[in-house]
């Protein structure tokens, strides 16, 4: 196997992961029944029940969550279908 | 009243019989959602080909407090938010229109108040009874943990029926979303 240098092997990970920067954040909703929430979650996102209960109650207890990682492009698609939806979804860029 | 709400018919089937009174308050909020959501339409439009392919001439949020949280904003700074909403605004606003055309349409066609939806007509129910919950949250103030001051209200509130209908719908959507999950779960 080749060894690559650590600075290269840095720059690739820097291209690669450019394009990845991106959350899709879920916020808590007095409104929102705990049911729906992890219904649009397993619908939206093919979550098991597992999962999207989970994020569900991590938005409930801790104010938000964030439930999609990924392009900005992807992260805009998933908020406008999480708005379609009526839950309350912003893009923001992960915290590195 | 509905006495059970949605129940799961066959694999792919929900089922809810609804009271005309039942049937003529759901009639009316959807046709509601739909003209407040119409009211955001460009009606002159001074591009027509930028409106035909869904960008609006407006970035402003709206100024309605119901409306701004249907159509909220998708990013926390005002120019990103507004780039994103002058072009996507004005496709969710006629999702969500669908949406409640879908809840309005059943329910006029119901006219024994049995309603039948599959998976893909469940959706636009689910979505469509939320619209009209969070339009109905924000103007009964409900914040969290405000429930035990609104079952409080007095007979007399107007306020009052406003939140026994929010319940009612809460109750309702539940009961379809526990006969969707029973569904997947199956399937699993």
């Amino acid at each position: 196997m080749v060894k690559t240098s650590d600075k290269l092997e840095e720059e690739l990970r820097a291209i690669f992961n450019a394009d990845r920067l991106w959350v899709t954040v879920v916020w808590d909703d007095p409104v929102n029944l705990m049911s729906y929430v992890t219904f649009v979650f397993m619908e939206l996102f093919g979550y098991s029940k597992e999962r999207a209960t989970e994020l569900m109650l991590k938005v409930h207890n801790e104010g938000k969550a964030v439930v999609s990682t990924g392009s900005r492009e992807e992260m805009e698609r998933d908020v406008q279908r999480l708005h379609e939806y009526g839950l309350w979804a912003t893009i923001s860029r992960e915290d590195i | 009243m509905t006495e059970s709400g949605f129940i799961r018919h066959g694999a792919n089937q929900y089922t809810a019989k609804f009271s005309d009174s039942e049937k003529e308050v759901l009639i009316n909020l959807s046709e509601q959602i739909i003209e407040l959501l119409g009211e955001r339409s460009d009606h002159s439009h001074s591009d027509p080909l930028a409106a035909m392919v869904g960008i609006t001439s407006h970035d402003n949020p709206p100024d309605d407090e119901v409306l701004f949280r249907l159509l909220p904003n998708a990013y926390s700074d005002d120019e990103s938010a507004a780039e994103f909403r002058r072009y996507t605004e004005a496709t969710l606003r006629e999702k969500k229109r669908a949406h409640a055309m879908a809840v309005r349409s059943h329910l006029i066609n119901a006219s024994d108040g049995e309603v039948d939806l599959d998976h893909d007509s469940a959706m636009g129910w689910l979505g469509g009874i939320n619209d009209i919950r969070l339009a109905l949250g924000v103007r009964l103030n409900v914040e969290e943990n405000s429930h035990e001051t609104l079952e409080l209200l007095k007979p007399d509130d107007p306020m009052r029926p406003v939140y026994a209908v929010y319940t009612w719908l809460g109750w309702l959507q539940d009961s379809l979303l526990q006969a969707l999950m029973n569904d997947a779960s199956e399937n699993e």
